[in-house]
């Protein structure tokens, strides 16, 4: 014999359809949870809040402690290439002496490539005249290996010097070059 | 990588957009600071800097390095900019607050127009965030021109999403119908109105909606997990019409190894079911009893199997299947005690972000799908995916990494501190050669020598006194002719005298002209020496100001600085705990979440495991009754 639907297997059934539109709310926090949630919430906004000040502050003492604006010289790196150029590496010299040596991922080839600046060294050079020596190697189209270097001289004076190093493809040879610019 | 991220974060965006309209957007505003547009060219470097980080998505490090560069007056080309990142910054690291103070801020002073009109549209945000959809929609309203680049269709999508939180379908649709775009985020609004129209009982302009979405040309997985969740909810929509259009249309849209596929496999089954067609919806639910028995569609395709064997009168295979459901549903429900009680014991969030690969990079949460099958997370695939809990993980992990940071500054900070007391010994120890340097010093003394020097030389130059600049050698000689005279002088006259005196003229003629010959080039020589000379008693006066500054700078520097390292010190020992207690209140509250969810779920299983106890009972007073099969 054919047994009738039991009321309760329609009420599966319904609960088969409503499950499946609302099945997540039961994911939803209960009115306690929220309550709980939104009050925890506030409490790491205000901490998070004081931690990036106590951080902001830390990173401004290390600075002022550790490369004194009258000593202070920054070399950044920016790119202003086509995104067929992969940039692998850069090294740096200052005076001879290398102070740094950096591989790239790709995030951070893709953040150069947005429009980040990255501050590649950080140090202190005493009043005078210093020779930066800097090379960039990198893959450009058809797999293409590319090493380039530059050598600047810097005239070191009391204030705090910026040196951009940019690699660049927008000049006469169309191929990725360093192009320098000191900033005061 | 990028691909492969974009389409994990879609899954779980897809599983959010099943919670509704209202979560469907918010997946995207969690990280609303992605979207804003670099300055076309960089006028501050270490606005460049902060850019570099924020690209990376590392916005912590962002908006630290912003605030500091801030501080130090270094980002005065970039001020409206960087201020727009920053409240963008602090949207992104879960700071609504500030970041609603900061956009207010901006507002209120002189900004260029895209400036405030992004303003406005991230005001727009996080009022609709919060729920504030009339707030929102008065933003949004002010927004005088398309934003750039991809904030032009997310403003949109946000436009059509407020009017829908505000239950103004009608004019959401509107919108939408004159919205033509290429980027794919209408296809999103049109999703979240179809349901939204269907949940508010406007069945038949909803399943519009959901139609257009569920029969697009998908161009990638995103568009095609899109594709399937509009069919799944437009499915369902006609499974609740009873009597409509035949769901199973829809529903076979959906792919068969989706992220919606057995949610679809069982609506197909109820749909075939509807349509008195029992051995046909056997098919997809035998499927899915094939698959783990955590994901809520197969659990309750344990008791609709069964259901279909009744349909078909194959009542002892139906009772089999009711049993062994029962049995399943009890082991089940045993196992969520265990996930409760695993979750009770503490270390919860730690465990789940144990097994996420580089938990610390950004885009670490799309990976919660890859969950193992572990305790504490087995059941909770539905809740990991929800806004609240996601919000609250980031939280938790963000104050790990923030209390890994603190760690670290509190060695450096140890380090400054030795590093400004040995400065201090250094400057103690030169102290005494700097006092002598500086007490035995007469600058003004040699300042008045030069000035002397000076004004004898322009005599020289202006009487022409070639004798004045004579080399050693020449006085010697001058000065002997000059003895010669006087001896002469004294010399009875005579030709003897006659002859020295005109020996004399002649060598004094001949120094003379010799004189003569090098006095331009040895005037030039002595103007030149006098100009090095005065400027180098002017280093010298610079030089020995420095030093004298320098010793009186020294205390202050140290004392100065070593007051920042202990205050920065107590503040790091301050806040530490704080981190801990915060984290600590953090996990209970996600605890809390999760339990309940479970407890829900475990509801669900006793209403299932209720549902196939009756059914067999209904089976055995029938056989008992009728003495069937």
């Amino acid at each position: 014999m054919k047994p009738k639907s039991h009321p309760l297997l329609r009420v599966a059934q319904l609960f088969a359809v409503f499950a499946l539109l609302a099945a997540p709310i039961a994911a939803l926090p209960s009115e306690g949870d929220a309550t709980n949630l939104k009050t925890v919430d506030q409490d790491v906004q205000a901490l998070k809040k004081q931690l990036i000040d106590l951080n902001r502050d830390l990173f401004k003492l290390e600075e002022e402690l550790l490369y004194p604006a009258s000593t202070q010289v920054a070399v950044f790196l920016s790119v202003d290439v086509g995104t067929f150029f992969a940039l692998d590496s850069v090294t740096l010299k200052v005076d001879d002496k290398e102070v740094a040596n950096y591989l790239y991922t790709d995030r951070e080839v893709q953040a150069l490539h947005r429009g980040g600046v990255q501050k590649l060294y950080l140090g202190n050079l005493k009043a005078g005249s210093h020779e930066i020596v800097a090379f960039f190697t990198g893959k450009g189209p058809h797999d293409r290996d590319y090493r380039r270097g530059t050598t600047l001289k810097v005239d070191k004076t009391v204030g705090a010097k910026y040196v951009e190093l940019r690699i660049s493809d927008r000049e006469a040879s169309l191929q990725p070059e360093f192009v320098v610019r000191q900033w005061e | 990588m990028r691909q492969r991220s974009s389409t994990a974060r879609l899954y779980v965006f897809c599983i959010v957009l099943v919670l509704g309209a209202a979560a469907a957007w918010t997946a995207h505003a969690d990280e609303p600071a992605r979207d804003a547009p670099p300055p076309t060219t960089i006028r501050d470097l270490d606005y460049g800097d902060v850019l570099f980080h924020f690209f990376q998505d590392d916005y912590f490090e962002s908006i630290v390095r912003l605030e500091a560069n801030r501080d130090f007056n270094r980002l005065s080309h970039h001020a409206a900019e960087a201020d727009l990142l920053s409240g963008g910054l602090y949207l992104s690291l879960g700071l609504h607050t500030e970041a609603e103070r900061i956009f207010d801020r901006l507002l209120a002073g002189p900004v260029a127009p895209s400036v405030r009109d992004r303003a406005r549209f991230y005001l727009a945000r996080i009022g609709y965030q919060r729920g504030y959809y009339e707030a929102a929609l008065r933003n949004l309203g002010l927004v005088e021109r398309p934003l750039a680049g991809k904030l032009e269709p997310e403003r949109r999508l946000l436009e059509a999403n407020v009017l829908m939180g505000l239950g103004r379908y009608g004019e959401a649709a509107k919108r939408l119908e004159s919205w033509t775009d290429t980027s794919g985020w209408s296809n999103y609004a049109r999703f979240n109105l179809g349901v939204a129209l269907v949940r508010a009982g406007d069945t038949a302009r909803g399943r519009q909606f959901l139609e257009q979405v569920g029969t697009m040309q998908a161009a990638n997985e995103e568009q095609a997990s899109l594709r399937d969740r509009a069919n799944l909810a437009l499915g369902f929509a006609l499974l609740q019409q009873h009597g409509g259009d035949d769901p199973a249309t829809a529903l076979s849209r959906v792919r068969l190894d989706g992220p919606f596929t057995n949610k679809a496999l069982l609506a197909l089954g109820w749909a075939e079911a509807n349509a008195n067609r029992p051995d046909r919806a056997l098919v997809p639910w035998l499927e899915l009893q094939q698959r783990r028995l955590l994901d809520a569609s197969v659990q309750e395709s344990l008791i609709a199997v069964p259901y279909a064997y009744v349909k078909l009168a194959s009542n002892g295979q139906a009772s089999q299947y009711y049993r062994s459901a029962v049995d399943a549903y009890a082991r089940e429900s045993r196992r969520i005690d265990e996930s409760i009680a695993a979750i009770r014991k503490g270390g919860f969030l730690d465990s789940i972000l144990a097994t996420i690969p580089q938990a610390d990079r950004p885009g670490w949460f799309w990976q919660l799908e890859q969950l193992p099958d572990a305790p504490h997370t087995r059941y909770l695939y539905h809740l990991l995916a929800s806004h609240e809990f996601q919000e609250g993980l980031k939280n938790y992990r963000d104050l790990r990494l923030m209390q890994a940071n603190l760690s670290r500054w509190t060695d450096s900070l140890e380090a400054f501190g030795a590093m400004i007391e040995a400065r201090d010994i250094a400057a103690t120890q030169r102290e005494p050669h700097r006092q002598e340097m500086l007490s035995g010093t007469d600058l003004d003394a040699l300042a008045q020598r030069q000035r002397e020097l000076a004004d004898r030389f322009a005599q020289v130059e202006a009487t022409r006194e070639v004798a004045a600049l004579a080399s050693p050698q020449e006085r010697a000689q001058w000065e002997a002719l000059e003895r010669i005279d006087a001896t002469l002088a004294s010399m009875p006259a005579g030709p003897q005298r006659d002859e020295f005196t005109e020996r004399a003229r002649l060598l004094r003629g001949s120094l003379s002209w010799e004189l003569d010959r090098q006095y331009k080039v040895r005037a030039t020589q002595t103007r030149r020496d006098l100009q090095q000379t005065r400027a180098a008693l002017a280093e010298a006066g610079t030089r020995l100001a420095a030093i004298g500054e320098a010793g009186d700078l020294v205390p202050r520097d140290t004392l100065g600085f070593a007051a920042r390292v202990n205050e920065l010190a107590d503040r790091v020992a301050r806040i530490a705990p704080l981190i801990d207690s915060t984290a600590l209140a953090q996990e209970h509250a996600l605890a809390d979440l999760a339990v309940t969810e479970l407890q829900a779920q475990q509801k669900r299983l006793g209403s299932y495991s209720t549902q196939a106890q009756f059914a067999l009972a209904s089976l055995y007073d029938g056989a008992t009754a009728g003495g069937g099969r």
